[in-house]
C-alpha cells in the first residue's frame, strides 16, 4: 500500500445507515501518526457509529477505510491485531482476576504485553487478583484501558474513555491517556465533554447528525470563531450602558442589569484598554472583572445553533 | 493452546460462580436425599398386632410363624379394646386375636375361631389374610396328625426389579445437567451481551465461534462430572444398582446435552438481560422436567401427551441414560432415542447458528 508514512488511519466518504436512519452520512478524515485525534458530539451524532466502522465491528454501508495501510472492509483481521479497542460502557468477564482476563485477552493475538506490565501502566498492580467487579468505576475505565494494550497496538480506540466518572477520576485518566501517547500510540477517542477534547486532543473532529462539521487543533477552531472572548463584570453602583458597544472589538453586549455587564469581543487585548478607559470616565466601581475564552461548546453552538449537551 | 486456555477460563468461571455451582451439583443430590428416604418409606414392614389369650405352645407357634415372614411385623398386646380402639382410628392395620381354650377345644367341633380384625380399604389385607390362613391350614394338619402329602416347592426367578430410587437417580442427574447446561448458558450469553463482552472478543482477532466453542466444551466437562457425581452418591448412598459401562453412560450425556446447549444459546440470543435468560431458560426446562420421564415413565401420561414428549429432547436422553445405567444397555439398544437427539442436535444446531449469525 502506497499510504502517506505518517498517515494511520484514513475514511473516505464513510457513510453507515440503518434502514432508514443515516447514522454516520458521508464523513472524511485522516488521523496522522501519534496524535490524540477527538471526535467531540453530542449523544446520537455518529461518533461510535465511525469508530466501530473503523474498529472493523461494523460494516460500512459504502465508503473506504483503511488502518495501518490495510483496508478494513478486505483484512479486517490484520487491522485487529494491531489495534486496541475500547467500548463504551463495556465490562469483562465477572469470575475472573485482572491477571487471568489480560492473560486470556493477549492470547487471542500474535502479540502479546504481560499483565503485570499492562496493570502498572494503569496503576493498577496492586489489583492483579482482584475481580473486576471489586473495582472502583475509575478503576474499571483504567482497566479497559490497560486492555487495550494487550497487544501492544500501534492505535488505541476509546469511545467516551471517562462517561460517567467523577471530575476528579477523569483527570486522573487523562493523564494515562496521556501517558499511553508519549509511548508513540497514537489515539482516537470520541467524548461529549468539550473539556476533554480540549485537554487531550492534538486535533478535533466536531460531528453532528452523521456529518463532520468542522476539525482542526481545537486552538484553531476557538480562534475561528468570530467572538472568541466573553467579559463579566459586576458593578458597585447602577450604571448607564451608553458606550459599551462602540468599545474597540466589543461585537455584542449581551446583557446589561442594574449592577453588571456581558458583552462578547473579538480580541479582549484591544477591548480591555478602552473598557477601562470607560470605567473611569462613567465613576464606575467595578467589584468583579472576569475575561474568558470561548470554547469548543462555543464552536458547537456557533455551527450547529445548539448545546452540545441538552 | 488457545482453545484449551479459553475452555479452562470458562470452567474457572463456572466454578467460581458459587450460586449457579450450588444449583447444577448440590441441588440434585439434595433431590436424591429427599427421594431416597421417600422410596425406603415405601418398603416398610406391615405390623401385626396380637392379642394372645391361650398362651399355649399352639399359639406361641402361630406367632414364631408369623414373626419369621420378613415383611411381617408382630407385636404382642395384652388389651385387645386398646388395640380394637387403635384399628378403629387407622392407627393399626392388622390384629388378631387368639382365644383361650385354643388347645383344650383344638380336636372338637365347632371349629375354634381365630380372630382377624382388618381395616378393608388396606391394601395388604389379601396377603396378610391368605398368609393368616396357610398358617392355621398348616396347624390344622399337624394337630390332625395328618402326614404332609404335598409339599410346594417355591422356585423364585429373580426379575430384576428396580425401587422408585434406582429408577429416580439417572433421571435427577440428567435433570440436574439440563437445567445447568440450558440456564448456564443462557445467562452467561445474556450477560456477556448485556456487558458488551462478545462485542469487544469481536474487536479482537479471536474468532467468536471458538469462543462459543470453548463455552460448550467447558459445560459438556461439567456435566460429565455432574453426572458423576450424581450417581456415584446414588450408588454409594442408596445402593442403586449402577452396571453400565462408564463410556456408554457418557456419551448419551454428552449426546443429549449437545441439545441442552444449543437451546441455551438459543434463549440466551433471545433474552434481552441475565434474568430474562433465567426465566426463559426455566420455561424451556420446567415442562420437560415434568413430562419428560424424570419422576414416572412417560406412558403414564394420557396417551396424546405420551406421544409428544417422548419427541421432546429430554424423553429420549433419560430413557438412554437409565438403560445403560441400570441394564447396561448400549446404542444398540436405542436406535430411536439416538436418532431423536441427533435430530435435535441438527435442528438446535441450525437456528443458533441463525440466531446468532442475525445478532
Amino acid at each position: 500500500m502506497s499510504e502517506p508514512v505518517d498517515e494511520v488511519i484514513s475514511v473516505e466518504s464513510l457513510n453507515k445507515r440503518f434502514g432508514d436512519l443515516v447514522a454516520v452520512d458521508d464523513i472524511s478524515f485522516s488521523v496522522r501518526r501519534g496524535e490524540v485525534f477527538g471526535i467531540l458530539g453530542p449523544n446520537g451524532a455518529g461518533k461510535t457509529t465511525t469508530l466501530e466502522c473503523i474498529e472493523g465491528l461494523q460494516e460500512p454501508s459504502s465508503g473506504r477505510i483503511s488502518v495501518l495501510g490495510t483496508e478494513v472492509a478486505r483484512d479486517p483481521n490484520t487491522v485487529k491485531e494491531r489495534i486496541g479497542v475500547q467500548l463504551q460502557a463495556s465490562a469483562y468477564f465477572d469470575y475472573l482476576t485482572l491477571t487471568e482476563i489480560l492473560e486470556l485477552f493477549g492470547r487471542f493475538y500474535s502479540r502479546r504485553v504481560p499483565p503485570a506490565e499492562l496493570l502498572s501502566t494503569v496503576g493498577l498492580e496492586d489489583k492483579a487478583n482482584t475481580t473486576v467487579g471489586k473495582l472502583s468505576g475509575g478503576q474499571q475505565q483504567r482497566f479497559t484501558i490497560a486492555a487495550t494494550l494487550v497487544n501492544d497496538p500501534e492505535v488505541v480506540f476509546l469511545d467516551e474513555p471517562t462517561a460517567g466518572l467523577d471530575p476528579q477520576a477523569r483527570r486522573n485518566l487523562w493523564d494515562f491517556v496521556q501517558s499511553i501517547n508519549s509511548q508513540g500510540r497514537t489515539i482516537v477517542l470520541t467524548t461529549h465533554y468539550m473539556e476533554e477534547a480540549e485537554f487531550l486532543c492534538d486535533r478535533v473532529a466536531i460531528m453532528d447528525q452523521g456529518r463532520i462539521v468542522t476539525l482542526d487543533t481545537p486552538t484553531n477552531l476557538v480562534r475561528s470563531l468570530p467572538v472568541p472572548y466573553e467579559v463579566r463584570a459586576s458593578t458597585l453602583n447602577e450604571f448607564s450602558s451608553n458606550g459599551l458597544a462602540d468599545l474597540d472589538c466589543v461585537t455584542e453586549v449581551l446583557d446589561d442589569q442594574n449592577r453588571g455587564f456581558r458583552l462578547r469581543c473579538s480580541d479582549a487585548a484591544s477591548t480591555m484598554p478602552a473598557l477601562m478607559d470607560w470605567v473611569a470616565k462613567n465613576d464606575i466601581k467595578l467589584t468583579h472583572l472576569e475575561v474568558t475564552p470561548a470554547n469548543l461548546e462555543d464552536v458547537f453552538l456557533s455551527l450547529t445553533g445548539r448545546a452540545l449537551r441538552d | 493452546m488457545l482453545l484449551l486456555q479459553l475452555t479452562i477460563a470458562n470452567v474457572k468461571m463456572i466454578v467460581r460462580n458459587r450460586q449457579a455451582l450450588f444449583w447444577a451439583m448440590a441441588f440434585p443430590l439434595v433431590m436424591v436425599v429427599i427421594f431416597g428416604l421417600i422410596a425406603q418409606d415405601r418398603v416398610s414392614t406391615t405390623t401385626i398386632a396380637v392379642v394372645d389369650y391361650a398362651q399355649d405352645d399352639i399359639s406361641r407357634q402361630l406367632i414364631q410363624n408369623l414373626a419369621e415372614v420378613e415383611s411381617f411385623d408382630v407385636d404382642v398386646r395384652q388389651d385387645e379394646a386398646v388395640a380394637r380402639d387403635e384399628i378403629a382410628d387407622d392407627d393399626l392395620n392388622f390384629l388378631i386375636i387368639i382365644p383361650r381354650d385354643l388347645t383344650s377345644k383344638a380336636n372338637r367341633t365347632p371349629p375354634v375361631e381365630v380372630a382377624l380384625i382388618y381395616d378393608e380399604t388396606t391394601q395388604t389385607s389379601g396377603v396378610i389374610l391368605s398368609a393368616v390362613s396357610r398358617f392355621l391350614d398348616q396347624m390344622n394338619l399337624e394337630i390332625a396328625g395328618a402326614p404332609t402329602r404335598l409339599v410346594l416347592a417355591p422356585e423364585g426367578i429373580l426379575i430384576e426389579e428396580f425401587s422408585f430410587i434406582d429408577f429416580l437417580l439417572p433421571g435427577i442427574a440428567v435433570w440436574g445437567i439440563m437445567s445447568f447446561s440450558v440456564i448456564g448458558v443462557a445467562t452467561s450469553i445474556a450477560n456477556y451481551r448485556e456487558k458488551k463482552i462478545l462485542r469487544r472478543i469481536l474487536a479482537t482477532p479471536l474468532k467468536v465461534r471458538t469462543f462459543f466453542f470453548a463455552l460448550v466444551l467447558a459445560y459438556l466437562g461439567m456435566a460429565l462430572i455432574q453426572a458423576s457425581l450424581i450417581l456415584s452418591v446414588g450408588g454409594l448412598v442408596y445402593g442403586v444398582p449402577i452396571t453400565g459401562n462408564f463410556l456408554v453412560i457418557g456419551l448419551f450425556i454428552l449426546l443429549g446435552n449437545l441439545v441442552f446447549l444449543n437451546l441455551g444459546f438459543i434463549v440466551g440470543a433471545y433474552s434481552k438481560s441475565v434474568q430474562a435468560a433465567s426465566g426463559l431458560g426455566n420455561l424451556v426446562v420446567l415442562p420437560m422436567v415434568m413430562f419428560s420421564g424424570v419422576f414416572f415413565p412417560p406412558d403414564a401420561l394420557p396417551g396424546v401427551l405420551t406421544s409428544v414428549v417422548q419427541f421432546l429432547p429430554l424423553a429420549p436422553m433419560v430413557e438412554a441414560v437409565r438403560g445403560a445405567t441400570l441394564e447396561a444397555k448400549g446404542f444398540s439398544d436405542f436406535p430411536l432415542e439416538i436418532g431423536i437427539m441427533a435430530l435435535w442436535i441438527a435442528l438446535t444446531s441450525l437456528v443458533a447458528v441463525k440466531v446468532f449469525r442475525f445478532q
